[in-house]
């Protein structure tokens, strides 16, 4: 790729960037957010035509109008967020929208899913072909939807931030599958901000900043330190950040494990069961859509996390922790006082701070201005409004007071929470979580997708809470972030909670369902 | 990594400002286009496109009845209009307004026949006041559905307004029925509750209603804690639970708001307009006004306007048919053109 430019609008997102991909090697894409890596990809992969600039595929030049165009030509994209069609199996999703569309018949199911068995032997992604794409885990999905890139013949693979949702186990397993891929003469693209999976995996690294290419090094010759200097244009406190090593958690000065402190949050017993809206098929069975008896203590003063694989009830815990969903049975109390199935304003106004999983779904309203978003859960309260009135001048001043105060990059409280980028969208989520006066602070998946800086703004923050007394709830599938933040930490595992030591080899076990109980099938290993 | 393009808003209503900007000039560039596309229509039918639209125009704005007839028009459009566009804006579909509206028509106008009192300075407020329950009541079922087992709100408010004109259709033909008249059909609505026409106008009170409406509904979207949490419910439901916000009570509300502004179109209509209750109130104003609300881009100024759109070129439209013999038909090809163009020049203006 020589050149590449693309705008949107007025905004730069790709400006003139050089990037080569050489036969057999695995090119990491490294940038903050915002930095243009999926937009970059996003042309290569024929989903968006650069404004100027040329491909070249295989020493013929290429000009991409849809995704087919790319892979066509041997190109194939693997998104973060999966396009997977839950109620079709592996292999009907596989031959889905493939080319000959005209023709009436299926092609032979069979034939096709022993194909991509045998394709998935070869890499080392197996997945059962026949199977329901909602039967199974996170990782296997994401193996479906490799092999769909390598049932159409791709020689360039794009992965998307690949291992955001995998969990520590998956992701070893993961690397080692590219490698292969790799030495089998496979070129693979991987955006990432995680340093660590670059520094294992990839052969060069290519680093975007603000759009434009900032430096591509051979991994040989450079480091986590220089990368991360690199992305963010500035040192950043990598003590904080890479806490790969793990177990370096800076105490807070109160002795958070003076065990005798009282429960802030106490959840007894809790079940709830049905579908969640949440993230229908994406979770690992449907028979771990729910919670089973959770049973949880978080005190003032300290950090508990629950860590464990996506899809294992977490979202369900927070929903009916937040009100949003009613629990079937169990008890929830917020220091002291019961709080089962209250209304999620009650919630709120119990002095619980919510950080949601899905931040733009449950976060902010993007049409809304970031003013706004800030206040939208105390709009009719004085200053900002009366029953009958808003006060437009309050919440703009409230909206630039906590603009200055977490540093979101914005140019106006009055600007469209739209225009934040994924840092600047959490720090606002934050700003209106972290505003009151909290009790207990949920921040489910806080740095999920967030770049360097971000993330360490976010635990700071986090940190801050625990100083200032505030109970703090994390649910995170990110080890390293449980590693880093927590007191004291539970794993989940289909619907139930198990205290587990604050131990990587521990952790990941009890992930797996090893202490909890036997898991049936044993999915997603 | 999106940044717009010119100076930022200084507060947070003059961005909004912007915003709104946008859909007005789609709904601009929608009602030009479908105009376009409706030439063809009229060519096909074998009228002259240029010379039919002038009809139109002469055929409504030509001569003071023909102003009249269309401010008529105007009036239930407007009213209705105004509720639908709240709910709209809180993408709460209610297409029950038809229903609302007759069943507003018919408790207010039997309430104005049963009542013991038949002072108009009492009557007539009294009347239209339950007559604008009673559709908002029948908007509760349709909230009260919604929220508590999640019925889509198009469907039971759909069908809902069946039930209301078939409930109508019983109520004038057995209860309400005036036993000595020959057709199906209520007793005299009482005089004292005849709804006063506009002075120089030959238009019921029911317009100035509609227009007294228009800067309070502009007030409670754009000011009030109310409008603005309808206006995040439209924009992210999901987001305005998580900040505490009660959807739930939220959409009953707008629901019986809307339903309460039809019903009170229904009222004013009868009380304006009608001698007896009958079987024939039900004249699709309901369904119209759902064109009015969305070309009006859900907001009271634009529904104004939209309204009387609406309306000339539906009393233009039987001029159309004297001069060109074009069907009176394609004028509501016309309309249903407005709203399918401006849906699709919606969709690209969000590319």
């Amino acid at each position: 790729m020589r050149g590449v430019s693309k705008r949107f609008g007025r905004l730069v997102a790709v400006d003139e960037v050089d990037f080569d991909l050489r036969r057999g090697e695995i090119h990491a894409l490294l940038g903050e957010n915002g930095a243009g890596k999926t937009t970059l990809m996003n042309v290569l992969s024929g989903m968006t035509r650069p404004d100027s600039g040329e491909i070249e595929v295989e020493g013929r030049p290429a000009r991409f109008r849809s995704p087919q165009d790319a892979i066509d030509r041997g190109i194939g994209m693997v998104h973060q967020h999966f396009k997977l069609v839950p109620r079709l199996t592996v292999a009907e999703n596989i031959i889905l929208g493939q080319a000959g569309g005209r023709r009436v018949r299926l092609p032979d199911l069979g034939r096709v899913g022993a194909e991509i068995e045998a394709l998935g032997e070869r890499y080392g992604l197996e997945v059962p072909a026949g199977a329901f794409v909602w039967q199974l885990s996170v990782g296997e999905q994401q193996r479906a939807e490799i092999l769909r890139a390598l049932y159409r013949k791709a020689r360039v693979l794009i992965l998307d931030e690949p291992t955001a949702t995998l969990t520590a186990g998956e992701v070893d397993g993961f690397l080692e599958g590219l490698r292969a891929m790799a030495r089998q003469g496979a070129s693979i693209i991987i955006i990432s901000h995680n340093l660590d999976e670059i520094m294992s995996a990839a052969d060069r690294v290519t680093v975007l900043r603000r759009g434009g290419r900032v430096a591509t090094l051979n991994r040989a010759e450079t480091g986590p330190a220089e990368l991360a200097r690199l992305m963010v244009g500035r040192d950043v406190s990598l003590v904080e950040v890479l806490t790969a090593a793990g177990g370096a958690r800076p105490r807070g000065a109160g002795g958070p494990e003076e065990p005798d402190r009282e429960a802030v949050l106490e959840v007894e017993e809790l079940v709830m069961s049905g579908e969640s809206g949440h993230q229908a098929g994406a979770a690992a069975d449907s028979g771990a859509r729910e919670l089973r008896g959770v049973n949880l203590a978080v005190r003032a003063g300290e950090i508990v996390s629950i860590a464990g694989v996506e899809g294992n009830g977490q979202s369900q815990l927070e929903e009916a922790l937040m009100g949003l969903r009613t629990p079937d049975s169990g008890a929830v109390r917020l220091g002291g006082a019961g709080l089962t199935g209250a209304p999620t304003r009650q919630v709120l106004e119990a002095g619980v701070g919510y950080i949601p999983s899905d931040r733009y779904r449950y976060g902010l309203v993007s049409e809304l201005s970031v003013a706004e978003n800030m206040v939208m859960d105390r709009i009719d309260r004085p200053p900002y409004g009366g029953p009958l009135r808003l006060r437009s001048r309050a919440i703009t001043a409230r909206g630039a007071e906590l603009i200055k105060r977490f540093s979101i990059a914005v140019r106006s409280p009055a600007e469209q929470a739209a225009a934040l980028s994924g840092g600047n969208a959490q720090r606002a989520v934050l700003a209106r979580a972290m505003s009151a006066d909290l009790r207990l602070c949920l921040a489910a998946q806080p740095t999920r997708g967030l770049d360097v800086g971000a993330i360490e703004f976010v635990w700071q923050r986090l940190r801050e809470q625990r100083r200032n007394g505030v109970a703090v709830l994390l649910i995170s599938t990110d080890l390293d972030e449980v590693m880093a933040l927590s007191d004291r930490c539970y794993v989940m595992h289909r619907g139930r909670l198990t205290e587990t030591p604050l131990d990587r080899d521990r952790i990941g076990l009890a992930m797996g369902g090893a202490a909890a109980e036997s898991a049936p099938g044993g999915r997603g290993r | 990594m999106t940044a717009p393009a010119s100076a930022p808003p200084s507060d947070v209503r003059s961005g909004r400002r912007r915003a709104r900007l946008g859909s007005t000039v789609n709904a601009a560039a929608a009602v030009l286009a479908a105009l376009l596309l409706g030439a063809g229509v009229i060519a096909a039918a074998g009228g002259n496109p240029i010379t039919a639209y002038a009809d139109i125009v002469t055929g409504t704005f030509g001569s003071p009845s023909t102003i009249t007839l269309m401010l008529g028009e105007v009036t239930p459009l407007l009213l209705i209009g105004l509720g639908l566009g709240m709910a709209f804006r809180g993408q709460v579909w209610n297409i029950g307004a038809e229903g609302q509206y007759v069943v507003g028509a018919v408790a207010g106008g039997a309430f104005a026949i049963l009542s013991p009192v038949q002072a108009p300075v009492v009557l007539i407020p009294a009347a239209l006041a339950a007559g604008a329950a009673a559709g908002a009541a029948w908007g509760w079922i349709v909230g009260k559905f919604q929220a508590k087992w999640g019925v889509n709100e198009v469907i039971s408010s759909l069908l809902l307004n069946y039930v209301a004109i078939f409930g109508v259709a019983y109520l004038v033909r057995i209860p309400l029925r005036d036993p000595d008249y020959y057709l199906p059909q209520s007793k005299l609505i009482p005089s004292a509750a005849r709804l006063p026409d506009l002075p120089l106008l030959n238009v019921h009170a029911g317009l100035l209603i509609g227009l007294a409406c228009v800067p309070a509904v502009m007030y409670a979207m754009g000011r009030t804690p109310f409008g603005f949490r309808l206006r995040v419910l439209g924009m992210n439901r999901d987001a305005a639970r998580a900040a505490g916000i009660d959807t739930d009570r939220l959409i009953v509300k707008v629901m019986m708001i809307s339903g309460g502004f039809a019903g009170l179109a229904g009222i004013a209509q009868v009380l304006g307009l009608e001698s007896r209750l009958n079987n024939n109130l039900d004249a699709g104003y309901g369904f119209t006004a759902i064109i009015a609300a969305l070309l009006g881009r859900m907001r009271p100024i634009g529904i104004v306007l939209a309204s009387v759109f609406i309306a000339t070129i539906t009393v233009g439209g039987d001029t159309l048919q004297r001069s060109q013999q074009v069907p009176r038909a394609a004028v509501f090809v016309l309309q249903a053109l407005f709203v399918i163009v401006l849906l699709v020049a919606d969709r690209l203006a969000r590319r």
